[in-house]
């Protein structure tokens, strides 16, 4: 899917918790997730702390897309 | 390490008055056992069925599949560190009772719970159709959670397989087979010539009803660590996965690990087995990263030539046995990987959701989302209700006529990674 849209002229970012496959599959902006069932999200963590962490992961991924890359970028912390 | 393994062969499964084998014949005392695995507070009810090759029975949805077997000699007792001390197991002497299992079923615990057919198309897919099945049905009582449901049936079926295993304590074994694994150095020195060869056991770990138990430690919570293959077979490994039925490690299978099989009958002829690393397969990236950095980490210690690496499940853990497979190629050790396929029905699409060019000599055991239709059974064990439902199912799976159309994802081992299978291919 990421590829498929990327191919219409719309920049993609990929959110995924395994980067690996998401570089394997070819997307060009990578923001890891947290955890595979529960990507944006930790239910460890009470509401404050976990809407504190989706709001960090999702301002991540807003600044990527506006970001100009040069091949496959993972966005690190 | 060294483990007499000694086999009776039971060739058919009878209720009597007395738990007891006789002639080859396996007697059980229903009240017996229901006595012995029973008491739970988190079950009402438990019934016991028998279900033989070759009858017209469907098992589901199965949770578990578990040989019963006994310690006759050694420290420690089957099962350590869950239903006996924690001793180191996998020496002295164990007796297995061969072509019979305990199969745990009853109300759904995950979404991913399989299918036995007893005889048909589907009896073929699945090898737990050849044993006699001694179906244990754990009715939860309302209102259970999940986790406590899956821990409860996980611990009555371990229970009745110890108890079943106990009368083979006193039976001489129609078969005994030695296993022996020495100290590495010893080993090398013995066959200096041979290459070195270890067995990389990935373990199912994901949580959320996908757990293995090592010792009783919930797997996740390991690092990658050595066993000898022979404590395995004393049932150092157990499944608590409710997921992936047709290539998840049932106890069984642990106990009867084909990949440790077939090692051990090449071991000081083709090649030094030298044991067992297992590692787990968890949710977080750095969980991941980790764990294959460890298994590499250990394979380079022991100074290994090549590496057997099977997975167990599939999807986010193609990743691990990737990550397994091009970290321990970068120490210049060679690898074969042993896995399934999810290549879509037609079997065109990607087969796993990784890869890595080191990723060169593949050992797959069939196209999971293949589809069949089983024919419908004159007798169910547990309940059909969730057929549409269950991972390989689908809306409509279940016929009115109690044919059941699924993907073989939903038979249970039919596409195990351990290669305990009956799919193979054939070139012409």
């Amino acid at each position: 899917m990421v590829k498929e849209i990327e191919k219409t002229g719309i920049p993609v970012v990929h959110i995924c918790t395994v980067v690996p496959i998401s570089l394997t599959v070819g997307a060009n902006r990578i923001v890891p997730a947290f955890a595979i069932p529960y990507p944006l999200g930790n239910p460890e963590l009470d509401e404050k702390d976990e809407k504190a962490l989706r709001r960090k992961i999702v301002e991540k991924s807003l600044e990527a897309l506006q970001t100009e890359v040069d091949g496959q970028t993972v966005f690190e912390d | 390490m060294r483990l007499e393994l000694g086999n009776i062969f039971i060739k058919d499964v009878k209720f009597s008055n007395t738990t007891r084998v006789d002639s080859g014949v396996l007697y059980i005392n229903k009240e017996e056992i229901l006595k012995e695995i029973g008491g739970d507070e988190h079950v009402k009810n438990i019934d016991i069925e028998l279900a033989h090759p070759g009858d017209e029975i469907r098992i589901t949805p199965v949770k578990d599949v578990i040989e019963p077997r006994v310690k006759v000699e050694g420290p420690g007792g089957i099962f350590p560190g869950i239903l006996s001390k924690v001793d180191t197991v996998g020496s002295g002497r164990t007796h297995a009772l061969k072509n019979v299992a305990i199969v745990t079923a009853g109300k759904i615990v995950g979404f991913q719970e399989g299918i036995i057919d007893m005889t048909g198309i589907g009896a073929k897919y699945t090898p737990f159709s050849k044993n006699h099945n001694v179906v244990v049905i754990a009715e939860p009582v309302d209102g259970l959670k999940q986790y406590d449901h899956e821990a409860a049936v996980r611990m009555i079926g371990l229970k009745a397989a110890a108890y079943l295993g106990e009368i083979a304590k006193d039976i001489t074994p129609d078969e005994v087979k030695t296993y022996e694994t020495e100290p590495i150095l010893d080993s090398v020195k013995k066959y200096p010539d041979l290459p070195k060869v270890g067995y990389v056991y990935m373990l199912q770990t994901q949580g959320l009803l996908h757990d293995t138990y090592v010792y009783g430690v919930d797997a996740k919570k390991i690092v990658p660590t050595l066993l000898y293959p022979t404590e395995i077979m004393d049932g150092a490994i157990i499944s608590g996965n409710c997921v992936s039925a047709c290539d998840k490690n049932p106890t069984y299978v642990h106990l009867n690990n084909g990949i440790i099989e077939e090692l051990y009958a090449k071991h000081g002829k083709e090649i030094n087995f030298v044991g067992v690393i297992i590692t787990n397969e968890n949710v977080f990236l750095a969980d991941k990263e980790r764990s294959s950095n460890w298994t590499a980490k250990l394979c380079r210690f022991l100074g290994l030539d090549g590496v057997v690496i099977s997975q167990e499940g599939f999807g986010n853990p193609d990743t691990d046995l990737i990550m397994n497979c091009k970290k321990i190629e970068r120490e210049g050790i060679k690898t074969v990987i042993v896995t399934d396929e999810f290549a879509g029905r037609d079997g065109a699409s990607q087969s796993l959701a990784d890869a890595d060019e080191k990723a060169d000599a593949v050992v797959t055991n069939g196209n999971a989302n293949e589809t069949i239709i089983l024919p419908p059974m004159k007798k169910i064990i547990g309940m059909t209700d969730y057929v549409d439902v269950i991972a390989g199912g689908f809306d409509g799976s279940l016929r009115p006529d109690g044919s059941i159309e699924v993907e073989i994802q939903a038979i249970t081992g039919a596409t195990n990674e351990t290669g305990y299978v009956t799919l193979s291919t054939k070139g012409f």
